[in-house]
């Protein structure tokens, strides 16, 4: 670690003006000019903190209370507020739309220079070097509302850039994107990395995605402890790693591979032992096709105006089946959801929903009969039913789970979720304690992090016992610690007959709990097959395991040890 | 109790600026009747542009007063979401037969952030959905101004107020200023809606009860109900949507807390939200 | 559809405004209906003529539907409440006397030929100057006007930009809202949706204002400010001054007049220099402003032209008989100036 970086933490803590929790503490840590460095940690362990501590957001903007020195180029925070270290720290939040001030994309990218008071000709230049290092010349006169999450990604990088800053501070600028849209804005950071030499501070949640990239990695802890080191150093022992570490600490391997590339180089032996054994024991994963059907659709359609976004999907879902509908943004995958749940646009098709409660449990096995598989009992129609008629059978988690809650405290939408279906009292509290344990019932909605409100919100949709579960994009903002919860609910939901079918971009994570995969383009079901088979044969869907093992048909390390364990 | 601190303090000269500025507004609105025979603005059907300007100028000078010496970032973003809503919520309930719910949000802002801020508010608010929605005319600088009125004032309420008085207290005012906005700009136009020469005309140098008198009749047989009926849609909306929308103002409001640290100094402490 | 020759884009929006605003004034001294229909005719070749392809530019014609219940609105109080008398009667209505307490002012009566006729004048010259305002949002963008406000207005400028940003955000958030709502399969009444939806709307727009400043912040939003200045302040409240008694000054009949215009006027000059100051304390810069060019100047001169016009037909000669006079015809065509310089373009 050289003692001179070009940021500089010396002895700090942090803590916010409501809070008795110390966010950081003592943090000590140097990092070097040029460098990519990804800052790791669970949800809410103080990395969007450390982010803006770097260009004095913290505490200027935010309050709070700062221990130690943070300093930037020799320029100490505590006495430059954000605003004088404009020309030297770029900083993009969570969430690049929210912090647009303008309308068009270069008044977005002109807007920091004109605060800085450059000159018209200054300002020109910089707009066209930036837009021809970002590839952003075919949307230079767009309206910012009309760009894709992607190149909103890019645009939000550019207008920081333009102020030439040294050093560029990045939260999550992948999570929301789909794997083409994070490619693109990876590929650009890497440009201004090695061709700019600007030192990149970058948060993420997506490891598998950038851990290949990084030159040091900073692993803020729950506590509020950071440890800074290589790579390799940090993964060994962090609680946090994507697939690929996992598979390296399984395999012993060392030095740790951090690319597939890597990876497949050393994977030789591993993959020879596993195929010899393989072939006769790789069954059919738990197999759905005798279990009864949950919801038909035929040639369902949805148009918007022109715009074409399902053309006649056939779609089949049983009872007890987990399946991922996946796709680029705008294939469809939202339109779907809505349209099966009722209360969406469809133009044409059908869509039926069958009561599959007779079927449960115990009378599940005892009736395995063709009558049974064929489904004699009528279905309904989603859109004939009121909606307190429909949260009995289909229950549908949307893209922004916060949009259902409007009540001052977690109990409150509990009891206001019972009440609306007819529920025993405790009935949605019951869940929560379930699917997040510990939660206080007086906590205001808007202050639980997104694992948390997810819960929430899941626990008030499922109140009224319904048998079709849709959930859109479900694990945006979830660490791997909530996605692992949120695997065991739909697992334990599925085990009970509930038919769950969810839109991802996470490969990792249907990789982990789908039965059966769905890819969706340009409103079209292209491919609908068992997990197992869809995504090894998908390039852009591959799971790490899947693309380091090719062609062996495992998804998950959980795979692999399992496999291993029954060769030996 | 968690009050908050207004979040666009007034200095003594801004105050003295606002006060100036609602004196000259007030000749402004009521120029029917104050208008003497012989003056400049007798006959002349050039005094909605005279005196528009001159509100427009009253406007950018209290404009620039509030913005002089910068404003936290916070403030403006603040500013621009809450004159969002209200031009919004105008076409809407333009619909409604000029109902104008757009003061709903200029109440509560200027009762959560303060009497500078409600000023900056109101007058932000009509500028934004006027240019929104192509609503620009003559018109436009006195609603600017009866509508900064309103957010000032709402300023002015009690501080300590709380819970159901608080609602019953902001329904009240609500209720009052919608009735009285409507009358004023009534007023202020009476001349131009009705021209010379009708029984009802304004009379420049008639004594003040007459024309008073002429103003009344002709307010009760056009406007009397949309102005009722905007009073009661607004006390109404504030009985439904105040309480929420307080707690999620004030909670902002906290979320923006800005305690200053030891030696993070600087003048922007005085301009930032913060809680005592 | 965009006008003829529709490259508004690239022109000053003040040139604009500054025409629109010379022939708005033009109106007001208009003699008759003749002379304001050639004004009106002229704003609206103009318009046809030079506007782009914005939202905005379709805004004429709702002006002109409003503009036209003005007029309706003057005649239809004449007919009820007009004093009535003048020559030729052209509808011989009864008169109902109304009680002393409202006045004992007289319903109806019969409409004379010349009283209608200055009902129609009259409001006719109010509907020209809605029209003026009319023209200039049609050939203005006013993002673009926004933009060229002074420095000093920042507060007003910065805020309004971003209202009008998340203006159309808040109605698709609403929207999604209201959708999402629908699945918790509650029945609400309809006070309690109302408040239902928007909480998580409001809620959400209040922590998106929140991040908006924050990344206001960290690009340097109010770098190069300083503290405020009491020059600025001293200077603003002298004009405010002036404006209060100037206004008061226009209203009584014993001022004398010369006293009430340099009284608005130096109230005026302090509210400008006062500005210009508070202006160049701030070193914020403007990215592709807008240039003031040649055809820039001839737009808003020609504004000005008119309006001078107006105002030294309406002084020297007495208003032609037949409610219009030459000057005003060189008045339209004088408005009509920026087709040729649009054309040169």
């Amino acid at each position: 670690m050289t003692p001179d970086g070009i940021i500089r933490f010396d002895r700090v803590g942090f803590r916010y003006a409501d809070s008795d929790r110390q966010v950081l503490r003592d943090v000590t840590l140097a990092v070097p000019e040029g460098a990519l460095c990804l800052v790791i940690g669970p949800t809410g362990s103080g990395k969007s903190t450390l982010l803006q501590l770097v260009n004095g957001l913290a505490p200027h903007f935010t309050g709070g209370e700062l221990a130690g020195t943070v300093t930037v180029d020799g320029r100490d925070t505590r006495t430059h507020p954000p605003r004088d270290l404009a020309d030297l720290v770029g900083v993009v939040g969570q969430d690049p739309a929210a912090g647009f001030v303008t309308g068009r994309v270069d008044d977005e990218l002109a807007y920091g220079m004109e605060q800085l008071g450059l000159s018209d000709r200054v300002m020109r230049t910089r707009v066209e070097e930036v837009i021809d290092l970002l590839g952003l010349d075919a949307v230079r006169r767009r309206s910012l509302s009309e760009l894709s999450a992607g190149e909103q990604q890019r645009v939000a990088i550019a207008s920081v850039l333009t102020s030439h800053p040294r050093i560029l501070a990045l939260d999550e600028p992948t999570s929301a994107l789909d794997p083409n849209g994070a490619e693109e804005v990876l590929a650009a950071i890497l440009r201004l990395v090695h061709d700019l030499g600007i030192t990149v501070l970058m948060a993420e949640q997506r490891l598998e995605r950038v851990i290949q990239y990084a030159d040091s990695m900073v692993l803020v802890g729950a506590d509020g402890t950071v440890r800074l080191g290589l790579p390799t150093e940090i993964l060994e022992g962090s609680p946090l790693a994507p697939p690929i570490v996992e598979l390296g600490r399984l395999a012993g391997w060392n030095p740790m591979p951090r690319s597939i590339r890597d990876a497949r180089r050393l994977v030789g032996p591993m993959r020879d032992r596993l195929s010899a054994h393989l072939s006769n024991q790789l069954d059919d994963p738990a197999s759905h096709a005798s279990a009864p059907v949950a919801l038909t659709t035929k040639g369902l359609q949805v148009r918007y105006g022109a715009v074409r976004a399902l053309a006649g999907v056939d779609l089949t879902l049983r009872a007890g089946e987990v399946t991922a509908v996946m796709g680029r943004n705008g294939s469809g995958k939202s339109s779907l959801l809505w349209a099966l749940q009722g209360s969406g646009v469809r133009t044409g098709g059908t869509v039926l929903i069958y009561d599959t409660t007779v079927y449960d449990t115990a009378a599940r096995e005892a009736t395995q009969t063709a009558e049974v598989r064929h489904q004699r009992q009528p279905g309904v129609d989603p859109r004939s039913l009121n909606p307190e008629e429909a949260i009995h059978r289909v229950a549908l988690v949307p893209q922004s789970p916060s949009d259902l809650l409007y009540l001052e405290s977690v109990g409150a939408e509990c009891r206001a979720a019972d009440s609306a279906v007819g529920a025993v009292a405790g009935t949605a509290q019951k869940l929560l304690d379930r699917l997040a344990p510990g939660l206080s019932a007086s906590r205001h909605p808007r202050d639980l992090s997104e694992g948390e409100r997810l819960a929430l919100v899941l626990a008030i949709q499922l109140a009224g016992q319904p048998r079709v579960l849709l959930l859109d994009e479900p694990t945006r903002g979830l660490d791997y610690d909530a996605k692992r919860r949120l695997c065991e609910v739909l697992n334990e939901l599925a085990a009970r007959g509930t038919a769950v079918l969810l839109s991802s971009h996470d490969v990792e994570f249907v990789a982990r709990i789908a039965d059966r995969v769905l890819v969706l383009a340009r409103g079209e079901l292209l491919t609908d097959g068992p997990a197992r088979e869809v995504l090894t044969a998908s390039p852009s869907f591959a799971p790490q395991v899947a693309r380091i093992l090719h062609p062996l048909p495992l998804l998950t390390v959980d795979a692999v040890r399992a496999a291993l364990a029954a060769e030996s | 109790m968690k009050s908050i601190r207004p979040v666009m303090p007034l200095g003594f000269r801004t105050a003295v600026a606002l006060v100036l500025a609602t004196v000259a507004g007030i000749l402004a609105f009521t120029w029917p009747l104050l208008t003497g025979r012989g003056s400049l603005l007798e006959h002349n059907a050039s005094a909605p542009v005279v005196l528009g300007l001159v509100l427009l100028g009253v406007l950018s000078v209290v404009l620039i007063a509030l913005g002089e010496g910068g404003i936290d970032a916070k403030a403006i973003a603040m500013l621009g979401l809450l004159a969002a809503v209200g031009a919004v919520l105008r076409p809407l309930s333009a619909g409604s037969a000029g109902i104008e719910l757009v003061f709903l949000f200029i109440v509560l802002g200027g009762r959560v952030f303060g009497t500078g801020f409600g000023f900056a508010l109101g007058s932000i608010t009509l500028f934004a959905s006027a240019l929104l929605t192509g609503g620009l005319g003559p018109w436009l600088p006195f609603q600017m101004l009866a509508a900064s009125w309103i957010g000032m004032g709402a300023g002015l309420l009690p501080r300590g107020l709380r819970g159901r008085y608080e609602i019953a207290v902001l329904a009240g005012y609500a209720a009052v200023c919608g009735f009285l906005y409507g009358q004023a700009m009534n007023l202020s136009f009476w001349p131009f809606t009705l021209g010379p020469g009708t029984a009802l005309s304004f009379q420049a140098g008639a004594p003040l009860a007459e024309n008073l008198h002429r103003f009344v009749i002709f307010s009760i047989t056009t406007s009397l109900g949309w102005d009722l009926a905007r009073a009661c849609v607004l006390a109404v909306g504030i009985a439904i949507l105040g309480r929420r929308m307080l707690d999620a103002l004030r909670r902002t409001a906290r979320l923006a807390a800005f305690a200053p640290a030891a030696g993070t100094g600087g003048h922007n402490d005085l301009l930032s939200m913060s809680r005592e | 559809m965009p006008g003829l020759l529709a490259q508004p884009a690239t022109i000053h929006p003040m040139a604009w405004w500054g025409w629109a605003f010379g022939i708005a004034i033009a109106t007001t001294r208009s003699p008759g209906v003749i002379s304001t229909g050639l004004l009106v005719a002229a704003l609206g070749l103009v318009v046809a003529v030079c506007r782009g392809d914005s939202p905005y530019a379709r805004a004429f014609p709702a002006y002109l539907a409003l503009a036209a219940t003005i007029v309706a609105i003057r005649v239809v109080f004449y007919i009820l409440v007009g004093i009535k008398g003048g020559t030729g009667s052209v509808l011989p209505l009864p008169r109902i006397p109304m009680p002393d307490w409202a006045g004992g002012i007289e319903l109806l009566g019969p409409v004379s030929g010349s009283g209608l006729m200055s009902a129609v004048s009259a409001g006719l010259a109010l509907a020209a100057l809605l029209l003026c305002f009319g023209a200039a949002i049609a050939l203005t963008d006013p993002l673009r006007t926004l933009r060229s406000l002074p420095a000093s207005l920042h507060l007003l400028g910065t805020a309004t930009v971003i209202a009008m940003m998340l203006a159309p955000q808040l109605v698709e958030s609403w929207q999604r809202v209201r959708r999402a709502q629908k699945l918790r399969g509650q029945r609400l009444r309809k006070a309690h949706s109302v408040s239902a939806t928007t909480t998580p709307v409001l809620q959400d727009a209040l922590e998106r204002s929140l991040k908006i400043a924050a990344s206001m912040d960290s690009r340097g939003y109010a770098r190069s400010r300083s503290g405020g200045s009491g020059a600025v302040l001293t200077l603003m409240i002298a004009a405010l001054v002036a404006a209060a008694l100037g206004t008061y000054a226009l209203m009584d009949g014993t001022t004398p007049r010369w006293l009430s215009i340099s009284l608005l006027a130096g109230g005026a000059t302090a509210a400008f220099v006062g500005s210009v100051v508070a202006s160049r304390r701030i070193h914020a810069t403007t990215y592709r402003p807008d240039p003031w060019r040649m055809r820039e100047a001839l737009i808003a001169m020609s504004g000005v032209g008119v309006a001078t016009l107006a105002f030294v037909s309406a002084a020297v000669g007495s208003p032609g008989t037949a409610g219009w006079s030459a000057a005003f015809l060189l008045c339209a065509a004088i408005a009509t100036v920026p087709i040729p310089v649009v054309m040169a373009l």
